[in-house]
């Protein structure tokens, strides 16, 4: 059974009254597998938002059926031990931290007794402890954030819904979320996020769906994707003899200097790595590091795209982050 | 259940923390001293001119609480979204919508048990006992309020803030000359003005069931089933514009 299921769902819009309709979502199908961190990419407008919404049942589908866990969407019970973290903070701005923790309790059903350790726990998870007792309004955006996804983690939910998790974080928020996320996912948990910043993808999903202009331009696992993009590797040692380079150029390896006595061994595609590290371990020279080189997740994401550079080209400028043109391991 | 009762207990702590509250009550107290004031002034006895000022200082700061909390609840909740931290939840929109319904209602009958305190001992301190049927007034009142309430929810649950306060005043105006309306209707010769003024006859409640008013003050008889018949009637009007706004928001996109 899978977490989340779509069938051919459209949505459209009005702005106004007498305005056209403008599709936000057309014939879109895609699942979201059990016990695995889905990444759910598109540049803006491309309706990640409003799928989303379609999913937590705050937006109705013209069009197409809508599962989760093979629930319709329509049941508030399908919604049972599943948690949403929308992308900007909405907080009763009347209560304080932890009544605003306590309100969420009460509605997803915890039992009364275990509500005061259960915000506690959460506090301390996102690190606001010592906020407990502050007003919402008076908490930084960054807080406001870990506060929402406070909220979130609340009753240990076997799912989480995430719609720009990272979006406005300073980069320790950042880096607690990535952190949170791992753990969450070691714990078999179900996580399905939306993201702009593909190194956020990259660093936490097992799979991914992207969605162009409100269509289903790629679903399946990252590593597929990854591996086909797959350019060679990397090895950059240090000391090597001019038999030694001789040698491993001999076996289609491209040799660069990169620093006085530090050079990069390039094996390409089709090569064997293994050979070379053998090699290298024979003869006592030291490995500094051996790295995976792919195509930018980016350009893999968006190669089949009749609108590839278009794409592109917003992707650039919505990401916060400088991820170069640079591979990952 | 569960919920409309967690929902309604957040929207009672969320207006009793609302200035605008306070300002309501502020108004009240001034409007029940004022009548102490004026009782001199009138032709009645003081407790007379106290029990009107009273009763009419209720409806009026019921009809500014339904109004402007009433209406600025669900539509701030919507802007705001802060309903999405609600919705999202396993949390039906009928509870939304009646937990939003009572937890005002309960301010709402906070704020006229705060009132009527002052108000009864006001009449007490004029050497007159506080009669059964003053008490009614005041229950009428609050019944009237809980139709404006409804009304208020109704309205703002498929228009903005502004129009909503806008219909929920014109509907408690329509609502108290709705006698007037049906004499209209009888009395106009055009099809066109009767058919109208007849649909707008039935379609407003007539709000001055609520009203005994006038029977408390000239200390006339009410009628033998009386307030049975306007509670109920009451009851049913709340729950038909409660309905409605249920029908209406169950299908809104957020």
């Amino acid at each position: 059974m899978n977490a989340v299921e779509l069938n051919k769902v459209s949505k459209s819009y009005r702005k106004d009254f007498w305005a056209k309709k403008i599709s936000a979502v057309s014939d879109l199908s895609f699942t979201v597998k059990r016990e695995r961190v889905t990444g759910f990419v598109g540049p803006n407008g491309a309706g990640k938002t409003t799928t989303i919404k379609m999913i937590m049942g705050l937006v109705f589908p013209e069009s197409g059926s809508i599962k989760i866990y093979n629930r319709d969407y329509g049941f508030p019970s399908s919604r049972k031990g599943v948690a949403y973290l929308s992308e900007q903070p909405y907080f009763y701005g009347h209560l304080t931290v932890v009544e605003s923790l306590r309100f969420i309790s009460e509605l997803i059903g915890l039992n009364r007794s275990v509500i005061s350790k259960e915000i506690e726990r959460v506090l301390a998870v996102v690190e606001l402890s010592g906020k407990a007792g502050s007003r919402i309004k008076e908490l930084s955006k960054g807080m406001q954030q870990r506060l929402n996804m406070a909220q979130v983690l609340l009753g240990d939910p076997h799912m989480l819904i995430l719609d720009e998790p990272m979006s406005g974080m300073d980069p320790p928020g950042r880096r607690l979320f990535r952190k949170l996320f791992s753990e969450l996912a070691a714990k078999g948990k179900t996580i399905f996020f939306s993201s702009h910043v593909l190194e956020d993808i990259e660093a936490v999903c097992d799979d991914v769906v992207v969605l162009s202009k409100g269509k289903l331009a790629f679903s399946g696992e990252i590593e597929s994707i990854l591996e086909k993009g797959f350019l060679g590797t990397e090895m950059i040692v240090s000391l090597l003899t001019p038999d030694d380079l001789l040698f491993l150029r001999g076996l289609d390896c491209e040799v660069t200097e990169l620093d006085k006595g530090t050079f990069s061994l390039f094996v390409p595609r089709g090569g064997n790595p293994g050979q070379v590290q053998n090699l290298l371990f024979s003869k006592g020279i030291e490995v500094l590091s051996i790295v995976r080189r792919t195509l930018p997740l980016e350009e893999l994401l968006y190669r089949n795209d009749g609108d590839q550079e278009e794409n592109k080209a917003e992707i650039r400028r919505q990401e916060i982050s400088g991820r170069g043109a640079e591979c990952k391991p | 259940m569960n919920s409309i009762l967690i929902i309604s207990a957040n929207t009672f702590k969320e207006t009793i923390r609302n200035k605008v509250l306070y300002n309501i009550l502020l108004v009240a107290g001034v409007a029940l001293f004022l009548s102490m004031a004026f009782g001199d002034l009138s032709v009645f006895s003081r407790a007379q001119v106290m029990a009107d000022f009273g009763l009419a200082t209720m409806s009026l700061t019921g009809l500014l609480l339904a109004v402007f909390i009433g209406v600025g609840m669900l539509g701030r909740e919507i802007s705001s979204k802060t309903v999405y931290s609600v919705l999202t939840r396993p949390v039906t929109r009928e509870s939304f919508i009646l937990g939003k319904f009572f937890g005002l209602f309960a301010t709402l009958m906070m704020n006229f048990a705060l009132i009527s305190v002052v108000f009864f001992i006001f009449i007490s301190l004029l050497g007159t006992s506080v009669k059964p049927s003053l008490s009614w007034a005041v229950v009428l009142t609050a019944a009237e309020m809980a139709v404006m309430i409804s009304a208020a929810i109704f309205f703002s649950s498929f228009t903005t803030p502004t129009l909503a306060a806008i219909f929920s005043i014109s509907f408690y105006v329509a609502g108290h000359l709705n006698n007037m309306i049906g004499i209209g209707a009888e009395q106009q010769n055009s099809v066109i003005w009767r058919t109208i003024l007849k649909l707008l006859y039935f379609a407003f409640p007539n709000l001055d069931h609520f009203n005994i008013r006038a029977r408390v003050v000239y200390e006339l008889s009410i009628p033998e089933g009386y307030i049975a018949g306007a509670l109920l009637y009451g009851l049913l009007y709340t729950t038909l514009l409660l309905s409605l706004s249920i029908l209406f928001f169950s299908r809104k996109d957020l």
